[in-house]
Order: structure tokens, then C-alpha cells, then sequence
């Protein structure tokens, strides 16, 4: 116990010690980010405008790496040492259950913000056993990118989307491609699974913790994907391969009817200069299917939320940072300088946010609605994984869908177990239910 | 009497001259592996501090026993080596035999030989991943072209396939090396020998098996100790070629153990995953040195 406190305090002592010393009574903050490019001017600029609102507190900027593993694995070994720095933590949207149950971050409750003002999805993402952990700083939000020269209207179902893809690609000097994505083994398919099971009414871990992903509707999810690689063929095989850039890739330059991807493309896809698809693009929320009464228009929830660091000294302090930087005249600026979504549903209707993102506001906003948390559990990563492999055994035929969702809906209830969560899943997952 | 007392003087110094190079050892090689044997009798998962990191005896080995992911990467490393050391051998001494002998140009093609190995792991695995990836890939517009694929395909996404690429790439590092500690063995080799041979009327055939390969057996040796080693903890050129995938059918144990422990910091289960393959290791080092009798030292 004294050995872990006196390696803390010696940690904590070789962070801040090229800082300059505080002033007697001035409050130093510590601001977990990017110091790199527009965003890191950006963030600075408003921590500046902070400190001249609030002279007793100094806040200075941590470098962290942009990289959200590297970054999460930094978190969970200063946490561990129970560093108090950085006061303000960065968390990607899938770590804040997990910070919240290991006890690292603080509750936000008795700041009493104001939840209703923001995107739903974003706050049960960020809530965990009934209280609040994080506010979301901005969101990210899966699109369905669409070729408007090829395709003018917007698909309402998958299979319509599919239709189209077809009669797109069968067309004289049409792409090559129908519809391009993330396949490649990463979390970047359970975000693809995670809207074709919503739009077939599926779930992975349903209101009562229990695990679901191996049901009918999770099956015909499963299915839908598949065919698209072997049987519609209007997906390629690469994409079993793909990242975000690769699909980008491919539909910047022309290959692609339907590409599904994070709203950052939309920039360097608008450039003329780079992209051979500029003024011939828009995006909508993904589809649900005709065919599943219970299935919904569903994007995958991403992006970044501000928490407070449960062991810095000045947890009030912290708050109020996170208040400013949550505030809408910030999320506007956020918006305006480095495009990134807003959180707050009221700032769609704001003319300031004109032109600001690239993309018709009003199909932002829809897409943000149609959101859906990925599981809100503190042991998402590991459940991802198993997730990941099973999905892409099944994608690359080596198993059949049900076979592979049976395999990862046992693993899953084996971790559960494994890590004492049953019990506090299902009150948690009750409690946070919209 | 006093020979005993001189030699135990003697014993003591040699042991305090010893003991700087014994201590640094001791801080970096044992105090090490005894820790990490120690926290693999934990539970301790560095997420989920609510699990405490209470003492559970052998539970994590157990669970090692019990994870088919765990035998199958075993399963994987396995081949991964046998195949890669198999090719690396016979085209190494091919190459050896061929720098071996006496032409122009000849301290050139050696050095030459090295450039596969002199580059980086993960830059030669990008490469590689690189040549295979796309469809539109140069590994498929050439076997094309030559008629042996009817129309290009994609090779991550098909466990037999996916090898290729490691295989290959791995082959392509790494038989510099072994070419070089073999040509090293052969030049060893007293040319007197073949002189007798020829003359008493060997051909090349009965010279290589009956001179060459008998007197290259320690070169032999000392290279398949350190290519199976080494193909024993593959990590990144798998990491960086296929991840693991399709699903997890090209997964090696270094590549599970690191994402038990780096990416699920699971510190206990993570540990006995590398104790499990130190000892692997450790005992195929042992059985070369003592069932095959490789010597390491200078004691020939």
C-alpha cells in the first residue's frame, strides 16, 4: 500500500516536474490531448479563453498520444500507480463504463449536468450503473456514404440499398464495387455488425445483461453481410481486409456506389484536387431491412467524452473545465475549425453551424438520432475481441453465421462470469436503458 | 592442508570477480522470469481493479490447458517453423555452396546476399503485405500474367493462403543468415578432403553427402537452434501481414500473449502464457544442446 502511494507520488512527481512551479493559491489542471495540428491549436485557443474566465486556475496540456490504444493503455498504467494527472481525461466512448467500474473516473451527478441537453445514445454510452461518468465532448457517427450521380434517391431499406448498388454497378463504365467497408478483423467490424444488427432488431447484450447476439435477428444480420460478399456480390472480398482508409480509398476515387465510413472523409472526398467524387456525394443514415419488424435505422456511436480523473485534488475545478468545453459556443467552434460533430441536438438548427461540416445538417442530425451505443461494459475490449474473430470466421466462411455467433454468445457469458460483471450488468444495463 | 586453504582462497576470488557478471544476470534475466512466475499465479487484470489480484495458485495454466485458442496457435507457431526452417535450410546451403566456390564478383554477391536481413522486420513485412494485398497486388498480376491464376484473388482472407505471404516473406529475410553461418561452416572444411575424394573417384554428389554435410553439422545445428528459437516467438511479421486472421488461423503464441497482456492487460493469465513459452523455449534450446549436441562454446 505505502510502496504503490510512494511510487504514485514519485510518478506524479515525474509528470509534473518540468512544469513550473503553481502560484500559491492557483489551481493547476492538466488537459489530456492532441498538441498536433489544427485540432491542438484549436484546443489550446479555448483552454487559453478557460484560464482568462477563471484566473484561479491554470490549465496546462498533456500530451497524449492520438492513438486510442496507445493512449487507453497509458490511462490504465497511470491509473493503476493512481496518478492524479491528467486531471481531465480523454476517454474514447466504449472505455467510460470500464474507467467508471474500475473507479477512476468520478461520478458527475452532484455537478448536476445537464444530461437532457445532449444526444441520448451519447449519454447512456457514458452512463454506468445509474450515474453519469463522462460528458461527450463530440461524437462520431457511422454514415452510409452514397454516389448522388449513380443513385439519386436514398435507400429505406438494406435490400433496396443492395438493388441499387446492382443496377449501379451493371451500368456502362459504372464502379466496380457496390458497397465498401471496414471487414477487416478490428473493432472497426464490430461497428459495421453493430448497424446491420440494428437495422435487423437484433442486439448483442439486451436490458437485462443477457447475451443475445446469437439470436434469429442476429443470425439474419450476419447473413445479410455475408451475402453481400458471396452472394449479391456487392461487396468485394477486400474489405475482409479493409480499414477506414482503404474503403475511403476506393470510393474517392470513383470504385464504389455506397461506401460505409466515420463523417472525417467527407474533407479530402469534397477536395477537387484529390478526389474524383467532389459535389457527387452525400450521406444518410444506415437503412434498416424491409424485412424485419423490428429492425431500425441504426449508425454506431463513436467520439470522444471529457471525465474527471478520480485521484487530482481539484475534481471541481476539473468539472467546470469539462462544463466549458461542452458548452455549445465551444462545440460550434469545434465544429467550424476541425469539422467535428457536435453533441447537442439544438446546435442542427443553428445557423452558425451552416457549411460547417460538409454534409446537409439535418442528415447529421438524423444519423446522430439513429444511434446506438456499442455494449455500455466495463469489459467491452475483451468482448470485442471475441466478437471480432467469430464475426470474421464467419464472414470468410470458415464457419456458418449461427455456428460463429453460438461460439462468441458462449464466450462472451464465459467472460462475463470470468469477471464477476453478471450481477452488476444487468442492474447497470437496466438502470442506463433509454 | 595447505594446498585446500590456497584453492579455497582461490575459489573465493574467482567468485568475487565473478560476481558484478553474476549479479547484472541475476537482475536481468532471473529477477525478471521469477517475478513474471510470480504474477502468473494471480488473478490480476490491470482493467478491473474490483477483482483485487488475490493468489490462485495454478488456475491461469489451467485455463492456458483448457483454451483451444491457445493450442491452436501453438498448433500454428509449430508449422510456421518446421516449414520457414525446412525452406531456409535447403536454399541457404544451396546459396552457401554457391558463394562458397571461387568467381568473380564474389565478395559482392555476399554482401548482396545480406540486404533482405539487413532490412528491418516490420518494414520487410509491409513490403510483403504490400506485394499481396489488392487484388490489383503484384503478387497477383504476375502469377496472372503467368497463367497459374485464372483471375486475381485475395489472400488474407483464406487460412491456406494467408501462409504464403508469412512463409515467403520470412524465407525471403531469413536465409541470408542462414546462408552465411553455413558458408562459414564450409569454409571449415579442408579442401584436401575433396582433393582425395576426386581422386579416388567420388562424384560431387557423394562429396556433399559423405564430406560436406557431415563436416557442416555443427554449422548445421548451431543455425536450426537459432532459426527455431526465433520461429518460436514470431511476432512481427505475423502482426504486421495478417494479424492472426482469417479470424485467428495464422494467430501465433507470441501474437496471443501479447494481446493478453498489452491489449486486455491481463497481467496473471498473460504472464503464464510467457512462462509456458519461455519453458517451451527454453526446452528445445535444451534438447539441441544436450540430445543433439550442439556446442556453443569454443570447447571443439
Amino acid at each position: 500500500m505505502t510502496v504503490g502511494r510512494t511510487v504514485a507520488i514519485l510518478g506524479a512527481a515525474l509528470l509534473t516536474g518540468c512544469a513550473p512551479a503553481a502560484k500559491t493559491g492557483e489551481t493547476v489542471l492538466t488537459f489530456s490531448g492532441s498538441a498536433l495540428g489544427a485540432e491542438g491549436t484549436l484546443v489550446q485557443k479555448q483552454l487559453k479563453r478557460f484560464m482568462q474566465l477563471n484566473p484561479g486556475i491554470r490549465v496546462e496540456l498533456q500530451r497524449t498520444p492520438d492513438d486510442a490504444n496507445q493512449r487507453h493503455q497509458l490511462y490504465v498504467q497511470w491509473l493503476n500507480a493512481r496518478v492524479g494527472n491528467p486531471s481531465i481525461l480523454q476517454l474514447d466512448v466504449v472505455w467510460t463504463p470500464e474507467f467508471a467500474a474500475a473507479g477512476w473516473v468520478l461520478p458527475l451527478d452532484p455537478y448536476s449536468p445537464a444530461r437532457s441537453e445532449f444526444f441520448p445514445a451519447t449519454v447512456i454510452a457514458n452512463t454506468w450503473a445509474g450515474k453519469l461518468y463522462a460528458l461527450p465532448w463530440f461524437a462520431d457517427v457511422g454514415l452510409l456514404y452514397r454516389r448522388t450521380d449513380l443513385v439519386p434517391s436514398e435507400p429505406k431499406t438494406l435490400e433496396e440499398m443492395v438493388s441499387q448498388a446492382q443496377a449501379a454497378m451493371a451500368r456502362r463504365g459504372g464502379p466496380r464495387y457496390g458497397i465498401v467497408s471496414q471487414g477487416a478483423r478490428y473493432e472497426g467490424l464490430i461497428t459495421g455488425f453493430v448497424e446491420y444488427l440494428g437495422a435487423f432488431g437484433g442486439r448483442i447484450i439486451d436490458d437485462k445483461g443477457n447475451v443475445v447476439v446469437n439470436r434469429p435477428e442476429a443470425v439474419r444480420a450476419l447473413e445479410f453481410m455475408r451475402d453481400e460478399l458471396y452472394k449479391t456480390h456487392v461487396a468485394p472480398l477486400d474489405v475482409l481486409t479493409w480499414h477506414e482508409e482503404e474503403a475511403r480509398f476506393a470510393f474517392q476515387n470513383g470504385n464504389a456506389v455506397f461506401m460505409r465510413n466515420w463523417p472525417y472523409p467527407v474533407a479530402a472526398m469534397s477536395d477537387t484536387s484529390q478526389s474524383k467524387v467532389a459535389g457527387k456525394f452525400t450521406v444518410s443514415p444506415m437503412p434498416a431491412s424491409a424485412t424485419a419488424p423490428n429492425g431500425h435505422s441504426t449508425a454506431a456511436l463513436g467520439g470522444a467524452q471529457l471525465a474527471i480523473n478520480a485521484y487530482t485534488d481539484h475534481p471541481a475545478a476539473a468539472y467546470k473545465l469539462i462544463a466549458y468545453l461542452t458548452a455549445p459556443e465551444q462545440m460550434l467552434e469545434r465544429a467550424q475549425v476541425v469539422s467535428q460533430y457536435p453533441t447537442r441536438p439544438a446546435l442542427y438548427s443553428d445557423p452558425r453551424m451552416r457549411g460547417t461540416i460538409g454534409i446537409p445538417l439535418e442528415n447529421a442530425r438524423r444519423a446522430i438520432e439513429s444511434a446506438t451505443p456499442r455494449p455500455v461494459t466495463p469489459i467491452y475490449t475483451e468482448l470485442s475481441e471475441i466478437l471480432q474473430i467469430e464475426l470474421h470466421r464467419a464472414l470468410v466462411r470458415q464457419v456458418e453465421p449461427q455456428e460463429a455467433l453460438n461460439s462468441a454468445a458462449a464466450r462472451i457469458n464465459a467472460l462475463i462470469e470470468r469477471t464477476g460483471m453478471r450481477k452488476l450488468m444487468s442492474g447497470g444495463a437496466q438502470e442506463s436503458a433509454p | 592442508m595447505k594446498k585446500i586453504s590456497r584453492l579455497g582462497h582461490q575459489a573465493r576470488l574467482g567468485w568475487t570477480l565473478v560476481a558484478p557478471a553474476l549479479s547484472v544476470i541475476a537482475l536481468i534475466a532471473i529477477f525478471p522470469l521469477g517475478w513474471t512466475f510470480w504474477e502468473s499465479l494471480h488473478l490480476h487484470e490491470l482493467r478491473m481493479p474490483w477483482l483485487g489480484k488475490p493468489f490462485i495458485g495454478l488456475a491461469n495454466y489451467i485455463e492456458i490447458a483448457k483454451d483451444p485458442r491457445f493450442w491452436a496457435a501453438l498448433g500454428h507457431t509449430a508449422f510456421f517453423t518446421v516449414v520457414s526452417i525446412s525452406l531456409e535450410l535447403v536454399i541457404g546451403l544451396y546459396l552457401a555452396l554457391v558463394m562458397n566456390r571461387v568467381f568473380r564478383g564474389r565478395g559482392f554477391v555476399r554482401a548482396a546476399v545480406l540486404v533482405p536481413w539487413a532490412i528491418p522486420t516490420v518494414v520487410a513485412a509491409l513490403l510483403w503485405r504490400f506485394i499481396f494485398e489488392s487484388q490489383g497486388g503484384i503478387a497477383n498480376a504476375l502469377l496472372v500474367r503467368a497463367g497459374i491464376l485464372k483471375e486475381p484473388m485475395v489472400w488474407f482472407i483464406e487460412a491456406s493462403t494467408a501462409w504464403v505471404p508469412v512463409i515467403l516473406s520470412d524465407v525471403w529475410k531469413t536465409t541470408p543468415f542462414v546462408a552465411l553461418l553455413l558458408l562459414a561452416g564450409l569454409q571449415n572444411i579442408d579442401l584436401s578432403l575433396y582433393e582425395a575424394a576426386a581422386v579416388d573417384g567420388a562424384n560431387a554428389w557423394w562429396q556433399l553427402r559423405h564430406i560436406t554435410l557431415p563436416l557442416l553439422k555443427p554449422a548445421i545445428l548451431v543455425t536450426l537452434i537459432f532459426r527455431t528459437l526465433d520461429g518460436f516467438r514470431v511476432f512481427d511479421l505475423i502482426y504486421v501481414l495478417t494479424g492472426g486472421g482469417p479470424g485467428t488461423s495464422t494467430e501465433p503464441v507470441a501474437l496471443y500473449t501479447f494481446n493478453a497482456l498489452l491489449q486486455n492487460l491481463r497481467f496473471g493469465y498473460g504472464s503464464a502464457l510467457s512462462v509456458v513459452i519461455f519453458a517451451i523455449t527454453f526446452g528445445l534450446a535444451m534438447f539441441y544442446v544436450r540430445g543433439l549436441g550442439v556446442k556453443l562454446g569454443g570447447e571443439e
